[in-house]
């Protein structure tokens, strides 16, 4: 969940990179540490196996636009893709605001890709969130591979539920559509953090 | 519990008010305050050579981690975790259902001065933070227009 902070001006966001082991979380945020200004990230923290499987997470602190004078920070999170660290990947969905789910389009992943798609509304259920109500976009990465499955199998498994979202067709070890995936998560969260604290009728207090 | 989804300057005065006579008395180097989804609630201290938000969700990271070690001897989970360094040392202890206190110190005071006084800072974080989050929010008032049509992130070439 969102939190603002009145007295450092700022605004935080947690956004977390969901899928399947080995779909490219990582390597998308890596793509985001070396391409954005060093001025808007801290350090990308990697708890990853010697294999460089992710372990635990990823995490990548990044500062985005000024709203009305408070500095919006943005938490980037990959979860562990492995099945078996589900309790983690709990763990990393807590408080969170955005989602991108990481699509594998070759075919031999395609179950994989739907279990995970499947555990991610489960893990989200425990905490009583859903996609519903929570900003996502999927990304259909590694097009650049020759086995990969249509797009239009993939928007039939993964975006054809009441709500339809934006996909976006990617090759992250290259960088192609890296940065419109997370740009389009992140205008789809800000535009919701707007439209609630207007629905509320907020006011914000005197600047001291 | 709740996550705490505004924090005005008044409430972080408070937490503040209330690390700094922590650290003070403990003679730590810096306490940091953090929700268990690792967002950064506040901090005070030395903050010249760390990264808070790292620490934030490496510790609510930790914390997790532990709670099945905590399991397998019929805890819920751990109340306070130790990590001994060579120099300098950190503490964490939980504040509430919702909160971790990380403490940050070295060689000029002891594990056993910071465990004592972090208890009463503890419980002082747990009683204002139950109020900031049973209070109606002050809320954070926007328009759409304020968020600009351009990308929220630029790529460099």
């Amino acid at each position: 969940m969102s939190i603002i902070n009145y007295a450092r001006k700022e605004i935080q966001f947690k956004i977390v990179y969901y899928g399947p082991a080995l779909c490219g979380k990582t390597t998308n945020l890596q793509y985001i540490h070396n391409r954005i200004d060093p001025g808007h990230r801290g350090d990308l923290v990697s708890l990853a196996t010697a294999a460089d499987r992710t372990l635990f997470f990823d995490f990548l602190p990044v500062n985005a636009v000024a709203i009305r004078g408070f500095s919006t920070k943005f938490q980037l999170y990959t979860v562990p893709g492995q099945v078996i660290y589900n309790a983690t990947r709990q763990l990393v969905l807590r408080s969170v605001d955005g989602v991108v789910f990481v699509v594998d389009s070759q075919w031999e992943k395609m179950e994989e890709n739907v279990d995970s798609f499947r555990n991610l509304l489960e893990n989200l259920e425990k905490q009583n969130l859903s996609l519903d109500n929570i900003p996502y976009v999927v990304q259909y990465n590694k097009r650049d591979l020759p086995n990969v499955a249509p797009v239009s199998y993939l928007e039939f498994l993964f975006n054809n539920r009441r709500k339809r979202v934006q996909t976006f067709e990617s090759a992250a070890s290259a960088g192609t559509n890296v940065f419109a995936t997370l740009n389009s998560v992140s205008q789809l969260l800000l535009h919701k953090f707007s439209r609630e604290n207007q629905a509320t009728g907020a006011t914000t207090p005197a600047p001291r | 519990m709740e996550s705490i989804p505004v924090l005005t300057i008044e409430d972080v005065a408070d937490i503040d008010g209330i690390l700094q006579d922590y650290i003070q008395k403990s003679e730590s180097d810096l306490a940091v305050v953090v929700d268990k989804g690792g967002n950064v609630l506040s901090q005070f201290g030395d903050l010249e050579v760390i990264d808070v938000t790292i620490i934030g969700a490496l510790a609510a990271g930790s914390f997790a981690a532990t709670k099945e070690l905590a399991k397998r001897i019929g805890e819920v989970e751990f109340n306070a975790l130790f990590h001994q360094g060579n120099g300098t040392h950190m503490f964490m202890t939980s504040v509430d259902e919702d909160t971790i206190m990380i403490t940050v110190f070295g060689s000029e005071t002891t594990i056993g001065l910071v465990r004592f006084y972090s208890t009463g800072a503890a419980k002082a974080l747990a009683k204002i933070l139950n109020v900031f989050r049973t209070r109606t929010s002050p809320g954070f008032n926007f328009e759409e227009g304020d968020l600009g049509g351009g990308a929220v992130f630029h790529e460099n070439p």
